[in-house]
């Protein structure tokens, strides 16, 4: 999160500041990529790419806060990532979703990589091994920083059965780490 | 999207804290909790484990931004302006690592400690803590008035109780890792209780694992079979955060 300094640093990047849409950037394209990751492993860095490309062009438009700004961040890359699952679904050679995360979850070699690494991998992993909707909303609460509401209108859904899918999904983690052993 | 079949009664109960032994103990620091709290087994590991999608940015996440400045230089047609100089940018580049240099040291702290109470000591990331509160009943990350027990001024957890198992391993850790200055409050508990600095480790050599009782956490598959905790005194109703819902909505373009 950009924190205090974002109305500043929105306001710099809609009149054309490069750093201060550099800062913005950066501090989204992590999030963003973590929760493609998860949902379409295979074409994540091409659906972030396209949501940037959305929102360089609408940012001179937006209003709103930080927590307003992540919304439309994901909102738009969730409409890329639908969009996405739409064209695959026309072109039945397309890989799988599933196939992907299944590779995903073999063992990596990750033994000699930065901690923080083996630990955020680990988790896109084992994330991708969720129900998709338990996994999104878990995603959007975390990654996001949304709260249950602007997910729940994201994905169209009732604040009720967010907090649900979000209690599954933790409850499913806590399983597959307990199963398995996992400790991250 | 439909939510997936798992029927509710299959909804996991979990133990909760008891608020009103809080108050009544007059301790409204959030350390109180820690001994009245068992956590529910296996979930407090999962919001830990959470923390990891919060670290630094990595590698790869970062290269596509040369494309995306690249669009932002021509929608915005600023491709005539001064480039920044090395300098400037570095500085951001050094904040933006400082920045996060906390966060992701505390997720490594909480991936190695295994310090099973971070939930309820407010220490995750806020998102995560915000969605523990939610769905385990953890803290809010705010201290707000409403949230008495997490007022007042730091005390450090109580080293007794599952508290002591989670301290002693952030201490190991920590000592491993540099010094323990940064948690002084709770660990100079830790070093009264144990009678000095170099007792600690004699100290949490005899301190149990919270679960080792009960066979919980990872011991055990199944967190609802440890629902013998109280009924959520907020998990139905609507959480009350001081950060929701957002003031403003993004105006969207398609």
């Amino acid at each position: 999160m950009v924190g205090e300094d974002f109305a500043a640093v929105l306001a710099a990047a809609q009149a054309g500041d490069e750093m201060a849409f550099s800062r913005l950037w950066r501090d989204g394209n992590p999030a963003l990529l973590r929760y493609l990751r998860v949902l379409a492993p295979d074409r994540a860095e091409d659906i972030a790419s396209e949501t940037w490309v959305r929102v360089v062009r609408g940012l001179a438009d937006f209003r709103g806060d930080e927590m307003a700004w992540r919304a439309w961040l994901f909102t738009t890359a969730r409409r890329r990532l639908v969009d996405d699952a739409r064209r695959r679904a026309r072109r039945p050679e397309a890989p799988l979703d599933e196939d992907a995360a299944a590779r995903l979850t073999e063992p990596g070699d990750a033994a000699d990589a930065a901690l923080e690494r083996i630990g955020t991998q680990a988790m896109i992993q084992l994330l991708a091994r969720l129900p998709r909707p338990q996994a999104e909303v878990i995603l959007l609460r975390v990654v996001g920083g949304l709260d249950t509401e602007t997910v729940a209108r994201m994905t169209d859904r009732s604040p009720g059965a967010v907090r649900v899918a979000a209690h599954r999904g933790l409850r499913r983690l806590a399983e597959i780490m307990a199963a398995e052993g996992v400790t991250l | 999207m439909t939510d997936l079949g798992v029927p509710d009664d299959d909804m996991p109960i979990f133990s909760r804290v008891r608020r009103e032994d809080v108050s009544a103990t007059g301790d409204t620091s959030l350390a109180a909790m820690l001994d009245q709290t068992e956590p529910p087994a296996g979930m407090e590991a999962v919001a830990e484990a959470l923390a990891a999608l919060l670290a630094a940015p990595l590698g790869d996440e970062l290269t596509g931004q040369a494309a995306a400045m690249a669009e932002f230089r021509q929608w915005f047609g600023v491709s005539h302006q001064p480039r920044r100089s090395r300098r400037r940018r570095s500085t951001l580049l050094t904040s933006l690592l400082r920045a996060r240099a906390a966060a992701a040291a505390a997720a490594a702290a909480l991936c190695l400690g295994g310090a099973a109470l971070a939930a309820y000591t407010g220490a995750l990331p806020a998102p995560v803590q915000r969605l523990a509160h939610d769905v385990i009943g953890a803290p809010s990350p705010k201290s707000t008035s409403h949230h008495p027990a997490r007022s007042g001024s730091p005390t450090g957890p109580k080293v007794t109780g599952p508290a002591a198992f989670g301290l002693c391993n952030a201490y190991a850790h920590a000592k491993e890792h540099g010094t323990p200055e940064g948690r002084d409050v709770a660990f100079s508990k830790l070093v009264k209780v144990a009678g000095g600095a170099d007792k600690v480790t004699s100290f949490c050599s005899g301190v149990q694992h919270p679960g080792t009782s009960a066979t919980h956490r990872h011991q055990s598959g199944k967190p609802s079979s440890h629902s013998h905790g109280q009924q959520p005194a907020h998990h139905t109703g609507p959480p009350a955060h001081p950060t929701d819902p957002p003031s403003a909505h993004p105006t969207s373009r398609r």
